[in-house]
């Protein structure tokens, strides 16, 4: 829902990053946040619990400067992944323009990524926007894993549906930025394609 | 639905008009603050004393606590959840709905009585949902501020600067 103000000249977008508990949404955030210049980025608010899992949400807002006089604005969100929570994403999911859903390339965490994914599919449909029209990225996370546990692409691919749904989908190393900001430019790009 | 549907422009005359609101039930509450988001968290227009730094996580805290609040009135099977209301030690927080796709939160002291605030929201929001209604029923001005050009430049920028 992406929200223009004509007369400050503003655009608002929001972009989710969901998946599995444990999958590196919050390690995606604050790869960008360390990295972006200080003029682009706000504060990084996370609200987590004492373990550091994400609770609530964390919440990382950019600011675009001007394209073509319009003060482009980007708020990033993560939801909580563990199952328990899932009440909690369909309120963080509210109003969102695109969604990165972020999966774990550890084999044993497939039926996961699949369950987290039916369930976006699920809340979106819930917002009354036609899920294969959403703006969606994937992400394969963790590739850094090692080769006895590393799921192939091919075997993600097709857990996930990607080549039935053409999502754009991308490899990705959170934790060393591998793929964090393509993983931004791709979704940035089908949302604003869609706006 | 067409996602292109989904993008809400709000015209300069229809902002001026969203600002008045605010200002007349900021005046007229004796409130601190007041304060009209998207129900995704953005800032639409804000009224009231001082410029506050931290607008923009007000906005995505104050929407996410109240679709959370939401999703609670659901699992007790709540017909009609419309409004909030946060009481703190010296702030309190009033929070309404509007259409389902803004949130009115008004920020008041000790001073002002919740049921002035009520009243009056009730008014301001009636008021709020006739300008929704009209932002919803045009599209003009969409094609002028999005146009080809727009997104080229935005895509751009995005390469620019979300890069390694
Ligand atoms: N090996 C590896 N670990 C990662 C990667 N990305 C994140 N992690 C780790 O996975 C754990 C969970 O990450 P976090 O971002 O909190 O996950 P979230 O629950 O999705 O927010 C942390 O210990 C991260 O350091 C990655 O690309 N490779
Ligand atoms: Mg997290």
């Amino acid at each position: 829902m992406a929200l223009i103000n004509v007369a400050a000249r503003e655009i608002h977008c929001k972009i989710v990053y969901y998946g599995p508990g444990m999958c590196g949404k919050t390690t995606n955030l604050q790869y960008i946040h360390s990295q972006v210049p200080k003029e682009v980025k706000g504060d990084l608010l996370s609200i987590a619990t004492e373990t550091e899992r994400t609770l609530f949400f964390d919440f990382l807002p950019l600011d675009l400067g001007k394209v073509r006089g319009f003060q482009t604005r980007f708020h990033l969100y993560t939801v909580p992944g563990q199952v328990l929570y899932e009440r909690t994403r369909v309120a963080v999911l509210n109003g969102a323009d695109g969604v990165v859903f972020v999966a774990d390339s550890h084999k044993g965490k497939m039926q996961e990524n699949i369950n987290s994914l039916r369930e976006l599919a699920q809340n979106i449909t819930r917002q009354n926007k036609r899920f294969a029209d959403f703006p969606i990225v994937l992400q394969y996370n963790k590739r850094d894993l090692p080769p006895d546990v590393l799921a192939p692409v091919a075997m993600m691919d097709h857990f996930l549906g990607v080549n039935k749904m053409n999502w754009p989908r991308i490899e990705a190393i959170a934790t060393k930025g591998v793929g964090v900001f393509e993983t931004l430019r791709a979704i940035s790009r089908v949302v604003i394609s869609k706006l | 639905m067409d996602p292109q549907l989904t993008s809400i422009i709000v015209p300069s005359e229809e902002i001026a008009k969203i600002e008045e609101c605010l200002a007349r039930l900021v005046e007229d509450t004796g409130s601190d603050y007041a304060l009209l988001l998207d129900k995704s968290g953005q800032v639409i227009s804000s009224k009231g004393d001082g410029d506050r730094q931290d607008i923009t996580a007000l906005g995505a805290l104050i929407a996410g606590v109240f679709a959370s609040s939401r999703e609670v009135a659901k699992l007790l099977r709540e017909r009609d959840f419309r409004a909030s209301f946060q009481q703190g030690v010296r702030e309190n927080i009033f929070i309404a709905l509007i259409e389902e796709q803004w949130i009115l939160c008004i920020i008041f002291n000790k001073g002002t009585h919740i049921g002035l605030v009520k009243v009056l929201t009730k008014k301001a929001t009636d008021e709020l949902a006739a300008v929704l209604e009209r932002v919803r029923q045009q599209h003009k001005a969409r094609d002028e501020v999005l146009g080809s050009a727009f997104r080229t430049s935005m895509e751009d920028t995005i390469d620019l600067l979300f890069r390694d």
